[in-house]
């Protein structure tokens, strides 16, 4: 066995694209490196992968690269049988993913296999003065916030919510890559994906986007996220939603931000028109600009927002999409 | 069908909780069964209605358990709870090794989980307990249909950019997200009867489980602080009259806010 302490990323992907989470966790790797001379890895599985390795090349000291046809599409069988043994082999001191439905369908499985520390859903790494990883993350919705740290099992594993670390502007690796034989027996994989149906839109994931813009009941009918949806397109937002407009069935349910749904982390998000129930505030806390429009003056949403508009969605809404054209058309 | 559903009970979302001390939280007395656990009691019932057998709900708490007597109350046929004073302080990795432990011995077509619970949003202990029992497992279903015959489970789970259809074999375990299935309230009859129901108790050295293989000396993870929630600084309200407004409120978001 090789005690090699290294810090690994899981390199995840989506059709050979590595999705921009990888890059903040890398970037977040070189920097822990620099303090304890720790090297970066990348971990890469799935076939048509020369992008991704061009991408995760500066970005790393390496690439452990299994490229092998049965890892498309993911599944926790064929992931966690190619990884584990690897993981055993080099023993990494870390192991990071993007708290992805991937992320929190693999991570939790594979922890109890290597008998391992995880934690879900960060929205923070740090380094102890131990050299031990600190991972921070929000309990109840945001109502709190715990540190918690790792016994002395290793790798210590984390998943980590969307812009979460700055991407390096300046990456300096590069990295070698390790090609590794996958080895899966056909048995061991139970359970089989027959299909798949694509999202209409085909938008960032609301979990996934640096701008998220919402409406709730106050757009009164399913037809008004037409002008949600022109101001989504005009700075490239994915568009959010309440739990009363699901309920109701005017939007789907993968767009729903909050307890029952999804807890986004974007750099923007606006609300037009949502009152700020607290089943819906727990699913921003951890959003870094809030902007809130409301009619109500006294709406809780203002309590939770940077910036607000006591006003009429249905004028302004379509007047910041001019606007928003009009600056960035003039850049 | 035997089916067993994992259940909690969680602080309800309208809870005040507050920072007691650095490993200590002050959690007001109000709670609920976990959403996405009543969903799963809800697809357990379901599967029972069609293909007979019987529903057991099974928890790991040593004070609460309401999340047994409101899936008695739903239509389950029995609760267990796993309570021992050694448990206090386990990480859900041990709870997951005590839950495997009861489950080993059983013999099960599926077992079903909420997504997470509604307290710290983990999700980690239904999927560790598929990994210690080594059945497949499937996470955050909508959608869900078994063929009893065939011993197969047809499944619909939600990913970012769609929806995944999966087959898998039996038994297996299942986590439910929203959207599978609308949970029954259940008959203030039937509350009643629940919370007469008698509540099965099994401790850890009935499980064959030393109390050193949970609790917090068996954690792989552990609180080192616990934080108030980052304070916002206070709204700031845009009072120009429209259009201005809007005109203000682009400018703040590129020039000060920069997220533009």
């Amino acid at each position: 066995m090789i005690i090699s302490n290294d810090i690994w990323v899981l390199a995840e992907h989506q059709d050979g694209k590595i999705k921009k989470i990888v890059f903040e966790l890398l970037s977040a790797a070189i920097d822990f490196s620099k303090k304890t001379g720790q090297e970066v890895a990348a971990l890469l599985l799935g076939s048509g992968l020369e992008e991704a390795v061009k991408s995760l090349t500066p970005f790393a000291d390496k690439i452990y690269l299994m490229e092998d046809p049965v890892f498309i599409p993911y599944t926790s069988d064929t992931y966690l049988t190619g990884i584990a043994p690897l993981i055993k082999e080099h023993q990494p001191s870390i192991l990071l993913g993007g708290a992805t439905s991937t992320g929190k369908d693999l991570f939790p499985r594979l922890a109890m296999h290597l008998q391992t520390g995880y934690v879900p859903d960060c929205t923070g790494l740090s380094i102890g003065e131990n050299g031990k990883l600190v991972a921070k993350r929000p309990l109840f919705g945001g109502k709190v916030f715990a540190e918690i740290v790792f016994s002395e099992a290793r790798p210590q594993m984390a998943t980590v919510r969307n812009n979460t670390f700055l991407v390096n502007d300046k990456p300096d690796r590069s990295a070698k890559v390790i090609s590794v034989s996958a080895q899966i027996a056909p048995s061991i994989i139970k359970k089989k994906v027959t299909g798949f149906e694509k999202a209409a839109g085909a938008k960032l994931d609301i979990t996934e986007a640096d701008i998220v813009v919402a409406a709730g009941r106050g757009i009164k009918a399913p037809e008004n996220f037409k002008i949600i949806e022109d101001l989504a397109e005009t700075i490239h937002a994915s568009v959010g939603t309440t739990r009363a407009t699901v309920d109701e069935g005017w939007r789907d349910l993968k767009d729903q931000i909050g307890k029952s749904g999804k807890n986004i982390s974007a750099k923007l998000y606006m609300a037009f028109g949502i009152s700020g129930a607290i089943h819906h505030v727990l699913g921003i806390s951890t959003c870094k600009t809030v902007v809130a429009v409301d009619t109500d003056p006294n709406a809780l949403i203002f309590n939770y927002a940077d910036y607000g508009i006591v006003g009429d969605l249905f004028q302004i809404v379509p007047a910041l999409t001019e606007e928003l054209k009009r600056v960035l058309a003039s850049e | 069908m035997e089916i067993y559903v994992l259940v909690k009970q969680v602080p309800d979302p309208e809870a005040m909780i507050k920072v007691k001390s650095d490993t200590e939280l002050e959690i007001e007395n109000k709670y609920f069964t976990s959403y996405f656990d009543e969903v799963a009691i809800e697809a357990g019932l379901k599967l029972k209605e069609k293909f007979g057998g019987k529903v057991t709900v099974l928890t790991v708490d040593n004070r609460r358990v309401d999340a047994l007597r409101r899936g008695i109350s739903m239509g389950a046929d029995e609760a267990l709870q796993i309570t021992d004073p050694a448990l206090e302080g386990s990480d859900p990795f041990a709870i997951a090794r005590t839950l495997s432990a009861y489950l080993k011995e059983k013999s099960f077509d599926l077992i079903l989980a909420g997504r997470q619970a509604m307290d710290d949003d983990a999700g980690i202990v239904g999927l560790a307990v598929a990994e210690c029992l080594g059945i497949p497992h499937i996470h955050s279903i909508i959608g869900l249909e078994v063929d009893d015959q065939k011993k197969e489970a047809k499944v619909v789970r939600e990913v970012e950019n769609g929806r995944e259809n999966l087959t898998c074999p039996l038994p297996a375990l299942f986590t439910c997200q929203k959207g599978l299935n609308t949970p029954r309230i259940p008959l203030v009859m039937n509350v009643m009867k629940a919370m007469k129901a008698q509540i099965k108790k099994v401790d850890l050295a009935t499980l064959g489980l030393k109390p050193a293989d949970v609790g917090s000396q068996a954690a792989q993870i552990k609180v080192q602080r616990y934080l108030p929630p980052p304070k916002r600084p206070p709204v700031k309200i845009i009072k120009e009259d429209f259009p201005d407004n809007v005109k203000a409120l682009v400018k703040l978001l590129r020039e000060e806010a920069k997220v533009i």
